[in-house]
């Protein structure tokens, strides 16, 4: 029993780890599926059925922890792209400056026509032929500044055209940015939301596969597994040595989601229950982040629970969360975090770090 | 590869900077033009070096122009092309997000038929009463998501009408940007075609009163001096 739940965990263990880059809805809706048909109708033959419907247990409950933890899976990395996607809304639209050809500009323009043109008047009834080379001059000259008057009114024109299209644009995007902004903190909690739901259904068959145990005298020995959950060991049991420590992003082969870590260096110390930490860390650059460096500090008391969250503050002062959760071996730790959005940074990271 | 694009866009700053600057240079030359040739003989050579220097002046501060506006321009097509990819990346989350709601309501059927049959266990076999609280408390964790999952799309229903405004916007703007790059062009054209007419004046003044030319000494008297004459109009 024990080594077949292991088997199975340890094959969605190497499967969700070759994924979690590249899952898909329809690898996701496959889980489910083929959860449901190993499923079968286990709650109406637990009213009667004997300790054999224990494998079909053990094997729904792998088949539902892969799913869950594809679909958390596919869920955070939706929402990180659409974080990412979305940061081009925050930032402010591309405006020309209006003052590089100013009004003055077209009055000096205007002040030498008017001088030509008076010029050619006082020129207009002299018959010496000088005089009327000159005036000829002048004229083309007066053409020329009418020309260059005519073309100055017109760009004058567009320039405004241009200020008030960039004025329309910049208030559609505040009103988009503001509408999107919070269905992007929205979106990041639906894996969460996923996550207790998968732990929750490893507890549901763990309680099913006991109380069909229990119903058939004797009872056939049953080792105790903790979880069929892929990267964590369910519960409050977990020892705090699976989050306290130092740890680092491997040389090679380092397993991350969204923007790729070149290092990382995260300590986190517990003092009675309390953690405090720190993560700094460089990346590569991609999309529109310019900074590849990402430092901050968290704190907060451990939860009884698998994954800690903790709020975070970065070294430029910008607030938001990370959460760890523990591996699926001993000396694997998984990092995820997100802080508010700021022009040039990077703002999310979701790695699996190897203690030191 | 749009933030490729955004990425190597040059600073800006330092181009509106220099864009200023140039201005600024040939705005004070420019303006005492008229009055330092005013005071210059129409064949001195100081004359035709006056202009000549004005319109380089002229030249560097447009070209500096040119260059700001077409940066600026290169930054706002690639805003544009974010904006539409991420119309279309929203535009796929709608559909993503009706999808989650069809499968959340999907699950939540599954959980209720596992609860009915459990229920139904139950009569013959209490110990499956401890399952079947952790069954509720799932099915009360997939209603939970069902009614974010419907919100959520919702939501994103309603925000790819705003997105398609916003796209129509950034389209908006850089077509007045072509625009405004085009009344330039035809604007730098005519300071060029300025800057010629202003030059050949000084010549034909020179031609008519070889006043103020290098060599022996003046060719004829002229008859009237029209070079004085056209500057006093313009005092």
């Amino acid at each position: 029993m024990r080594s077949s739940r292991w088997l199975f965990a340890g094959i969605w263990i190497c499967s969700a780890a070759g994924l979690m880059g590249q899952t898909s809805r329809e690898a996701y809706r496959q889980d489910y599926d083929a959860w449901r048909e190993v499923h079968g109708n286990l709650e109406r033959d637990a009213g009667s059925g004997g300790a054999t419907l224990i494998p079909q247990v053990d094997r729904a409950a792998a088949r539902v922890a892969a799913f869950g933890t594809n679909r958390a899976a596919y869920a955070k990395a939706a929402a990180q792209t659409a974080a990412q996607q979305r940061q081009i809304l925050q930032a402010g639209t591309t405006r020309l400056s209006p003052d590089l050809a100013p009004p003055a500009l077209a009055a000096l323009v205007t002040g030498e026509l008017q001088t030509v043109t008076k010029t050619i008047t006082r020129f207009a009834e002299d018959r010496d032929r000088g005089i009327q080379q000159l005036r000829q001059s002048l004229e083309r000259e007066r053409d020329a500044l009418a020309a260059l008057n005519e073309a100055i009114q017109a760009r004058q024109k567009a320039v405004t055209t241009t200020t008030a299209a960039g004025t329309a644009l910049e208030q559609v995007r505040i009103r988009a940015a503001e509408m999107i902004g919070s269905e992007t903190s929205a979106l990041s909690q639906n894996s969460v939301q996923l996550e207790k739901e998968t732990a929750a259904w490893a507890a549901y068959y763990e309680g099913l596969a006991k109380a069909i145990q229990l119903a058939n005298a004797p009872p056939p020995p049953r080792v105790e597994v903790t979880t069929v959950a892929p990267r964590n060991d369910n519960g409050p049991g977990i020892p705090r040595a699976r989050y306290v420590g130092a740890w680092t992003y491997p040389v090679s082969n380092g397993v991350f989601h969204g923007a790729q870590p070149e290092f990382v260096d995260l300590v986190v110390h517990d003092t009675n229950g309390h953690a405090d930490g720190t993560l700094f860390a460089r990346f590569k650059l991609s999309g529109t982040a310019t900074d590849p460096l990402v430092r901050f500090d968290f704190q907060g008391d451990f939860a009884a629970a698998p994954l800690q969250r903790f709020p975070l503050m970065s070294s430029e002062g910008t607030a938001g969360t990370i959460e760890l959760i523990p591996g699926p071996a001993f000396n694997l730790l998984e990092v995820n975090f997100v802080a508010d959005p700021r022009q040039g940074k990077i703002n999310v990271g979701n790695f699996i770090l190897v203690k030191k | 590869m749009c933030s490729a694009s955004l990425a190597q866009t040059p600073d800006l700053t330092a181009l509106e900077q220099t864009a200023h600057k140039r201005h600024a240079e040939w705005e004070s030359q420019a303006k005492s033009l008229e009055e330092r040739l005013a005071r210059i003989l129409p064949c001195d050579t100081r004359s035709s070096a006056a202009i000549a220097e004005v319109r380089a002046l002229s030249d560097a501060r447009l070209a500096a122009l040119n260059d700001y506006m077409r940066a600026a321009s290169a930054k706002a097509f690639a805003e544009t092309a974010a904006a539409r990819n991420l119309l279309s990346a929203e535009e796929r989350r709608a559909v993503e997000a009706s999808r989650e709601r069809a499968d959340a309501g999907q699950e939540q059927t599954a959980v209720d038929i596992q609860s009915d049959g459990l229920l139904q266990s139950i009569n013959q076999r209490s110990s499956l009463q401890e399952p079947q609280k952790l069954l509720e408390q799932i099915a009360a964790l997939i209603r939970q998501r069902t009614a974010e999952s419907e919100r959520q799309a919702d939501v994103a229903e309603k925000t790819i009408p705003i997105l398609r405004d916003l796209v129509a916007k950034f389209e908006a703007r850089d077509a007045a940007l072509q625009n405004e790059s085009a009344a330039f062009e035809a604007e730098r054209t005519r300071w060029s075609g300025y800057y010629s007419a202003r030059q050949s004046r000084a010549q034909t003044e020179c031609s008519i009163t070889q006043i103020g030319a290098p060599g022996p000494g003046p060719a004829r008297q002229p008859a009237k001096s029209p070079a004085k004459a056209s500057g006093k109009a313009k005092q």
